[in-house]
């Protein structure tokens, strides 16, 4: 059963019971109070007509000394009449408690009759026909006689109107109710709202459509759960997204793969089959070889690149402390013997805990990738400086730089933003994506900043070996920094 | 002379095919971008377009609905090689789609196909005193008929188109029975002496030492 449906059921109950409890029991309270009051007031005529049978009973002649059953009968039809037609009922019995005089309508058996004492009320409610009496019985003494007096009071509309409460109280109950139920279903329905949308949004979740969002229609612990869930789904979603990301990247990179190694095989088994069918001039023989080994070398650079990918990839790296000087050495060792290219290396002292030689390939990437970049004579600076948290290494260079739109894949495999200049210079389009994974490793990735036709900046933080004593004494460093780095500035 | 336009980013590749129609006697055109690629077809009558995918400047698909108008055949030579990239290519329109690494008797003979189709193709090829009508299947020496099989006409094709060119024996099979090369199977020089005596090619159909045949004009 819907949770709406079983709030308004469990409501509409407890609002019947208690509408029904409380009103029966407020009837019957006013039931009582009314014959409570008849009672009062019959017993008070009862004792009104026995006084006043008392006074007709003095008044009569005295002839006997006992007062006969004729003149009892007499006063008794006189007090019956004196009632002026408010419908007064009486009975008068002797001693032996044989009926004197009895009013007509006046048949009830004598079951009261027999528990009269002297000088004591007695009464008690009874039915006759379809009319409720409240018969009350007295003894009455006069002229040494000692009589019993009964009347009976009509009370029907005490017990009709009873009957009339309960009527009105019953239709009262059955209006009270429809009208809960009308307003507890919309209650109910608004307080199930939320649970509805809930509901609406996991279904919509599960068909596939992660973005969905559940509305958030109040502030109780039900729009707090919505909250939660709509932050659940928010980082579902960005986790699948991820997977799809990366899935997405996978198909890419084999796409990729693929064609990276199929162009060169296409030339390798092209001309290589032109070689051993094909009678070729001494030129043509010579293009064809020559092709074939580009190529071949070309698939040499390929895998050579790809496993140190694969490697890294799988395995960890050992870092150590190093000092930022090794980094800057080694590239100069490395490029200037280079010719062509004018370099400018500036430093700050620094420790960083690195793997050296996985830093200094992303280094040499790096300046190459600004070598390529850059035409000849070229200027090209790589510079380090202690900042917040780490060791910032920079190379710059003023080359042909990287329009804005290819800025965000050229960190993927195999991606090349100018193929034939970067093919002309034994590029497999690998570089970059081994830097991303070696700085991964290391816990900081490559930020490049490019403007087409300017250049690019390409740099990394490295974290600081960690260490109060090293901290402090960056610290200096970086205040040193603002003063005058060492400078250095050399022409090839 | 049939005119055919070669668009491949890769320079080795480009090389590769120009030589290979040139020796099969077409006229080459090699561009490496896609833009450079729209530009030659709007201002040339070129026969067929051979069509790389992956191109810098506009893509191979681009390229393709952009000479789509200009009605000139087009085959994609692309190393994508899923269904779907072919079912694309070919649904944007092109002749034909050769998946690389490509052989290079596939892609002549996929050419010939394609401008056979075209109705661009020479109807006769001439190789030395011999004559071939390759729409009547007819083969003339010196003016005379030459009564060939069907499978010595195919053979006769293939060398015919391969002038210079020594062809396997494996892939002669293969493309001229449709079927598997089975080492031992003499049907293939059978073939060759029956051609060699009805065209009188005795020198000119040389037997390549571990290789196969080749057709010396």
């Amino acid at each position: 059963m819907k949770f709406s449906r079983k709030l308004l059921l469990w409501t509409t109950i407890i609002i019947a019971l208690t509408l029904g409890l409380s009103g029966y029991y407020f009837v019957n309270y006013v039931f009582r109070t009314s014959l409570n009051r008849e009672i009062g007031q019959a017993l008070d005529e009862n004792s009104i007509l026995r006084f006043a049978f008392e006074t007709a009973a003095l008044n009569v002649p005295v002839k006997y000394d006992l007062l006969q059953d004729s003149s009892v009968e007499q006063i008794a039809s006189n007090l019956e009449t004196g009632g002026q037609g408010t419908g007064r009922l009486l009975r008068l019995s002797d001693e032996g408690k044989t009926v004197l005089y009895a009013s007509d309508g006046f048949e009830t058996d004598d079951e009261l009759l027999k528990t009269v004492q002297e000088n004591q009320y007695s009464y008690r409610v009874i039915r006759l026909g379809d009319k409720y009496y409240i018969q009350t019985g007295s003894s009455v003494n006069a002229l040494g006689r000692a009589l019993h007096l009964e009347t009976l009071r009509d009370v029907s509309q005490v017990f009709a109107e009873r009957d009339m409460g309960f009527t009105v109280f019953r239709r009262l109950t059955v209006l009270m109710l429809l009208l809960d139920i009308g307003i507890m279903y919309f209650i109910a329905s608004r307080l199930t709202q939320p649970i509805k949308l809930l509901m609406q949004a996991t279904k919509e979740m599960a068909s596939g459509d992660y973005g969905y969002r559940a509305r958030q229609v109040s502030n109780d612990e039900l729009g707090q759960l919505t909250q939660d869930f709509n932050h659940m789904s928010e980082a579902l979603e960005q986790t699948i997204g991820q997977l799809e990301g990366e899935v997405q990247a996978r198909e890419d990179f084999v796409g990729a793969f693929a064609h990276e190694l199929k162009t060169p095989l296409t030339s390798i088994i092209g001309y290589a089959d032109m070689l051993r069918s094909r009678k070729l001039d001494e030129e043509k023989s010579l293009l064809s070889a020559n092709y074939i080994y580009t190529e071949g070398k070309r698939l040499e650079t390929m895998s050579l690149r790809l496993l140190d990918i694969i490697v890294t990839k799988k395995e960890g790296i050992k870092p150590q402390k190093v000092q930022s000087e090794v980094f800057f050495e080694y590239l100069r060792s490395m490029f200037l013997p280079k010719e062509g290219m004018e370099f400018e290396f500036a430093y700050d002292q620094g420790v960083v805990w690195a793997d050296v030689s996985l830093i200094q390939t992303v280094l040499v990437n790096l300046v190459d990738n600004a070598c390529k970049a850059s035409e000849a004579g070229g200027k090209i600076e790589v510079s380090g400086c202690a900042v917040q948290g780490g060791y910032r290494f920079t190379v710059r260079d003023f080359g042909i730089g990287i329009p804005a739109e290819e800025l965000s894949k050229i960190t993927q495999a195999f991606y090349m933003v100018d193929k034939s200049r970067s093919r002309s210079r034994n590029g497999a389009g690998l570089g970059l994506a081994l830097c991303t994974e070696i700085l991964a490793k290391h816990g900081s990735k490559l930020d490049i900043e490019s403007t087409s036709g300017e250049g690019t900046v390409a740099g990394f933080i490295l974290q600081e070996f960690e260490n109060g004593a090293v901290r402090g004494e960056d610290f200096l460093n970086m205040q040193n920094a603002e003063k005058g780095v060492r400078h250095e500035e050399i022409d090839s | 002379m049939i005119k055919i336009l070669i668009v491949d980013d890769e320079k080795p590749i480009c090389d590769l095919i120009d030589m290979n129609l040139t020796a099969a006697g077409y006229s080459c055109v090699a561009v490496q971008d896609g833009l450079a690629a729209i530009d030659a077809v709007e201002s040339n009558d070129f026969d067929l377009v051979l069509l790389d995918i992956m191109l810098p400047g506009a893509d191979g698909y681009d390229v393709m609905e952009y000479i789509k108008p200009c009605k000139v055949p087009v085959i994609f030579i692309s190393a994508k090689h899923e269904v779907k990239d072919r079912v694309k290519g070919l649904k944007l329109g092109a002749d034909d789609y050769l998946v690389k690494p490509f052989d290079v008797t596939e892609l002549l003979a996929r050419v010939e196909a394609v401008l056979r189709r075209y109705n661009k193709a020479d109807k006769k090829i001439v190789v030395g005193d011999v004559e071939i009508d390759t729409e009547a299947r007819r083969v003339m020496r010196a003016g005379n008929p030459v009564p060939l099989t069907s499978k010595e006409f195919d053979l006769l094709m293939l060398f015919a188109e391969n002038r210079n060119v020594a062809l396997f024996r494996e892939n002669l099979y293969e493309r001229v029975w449709d079927d598997e090369y089975y080492a031992n199977s003499r049907t293939l020089d059978l073939h060759v002496q029956r051609l060699r005596k009805k065209l009188g090619w005795e020198k000119n159909l040389v037997a390549v030492y571990k290789v196969g045949y080749r057709l010396e004009i």
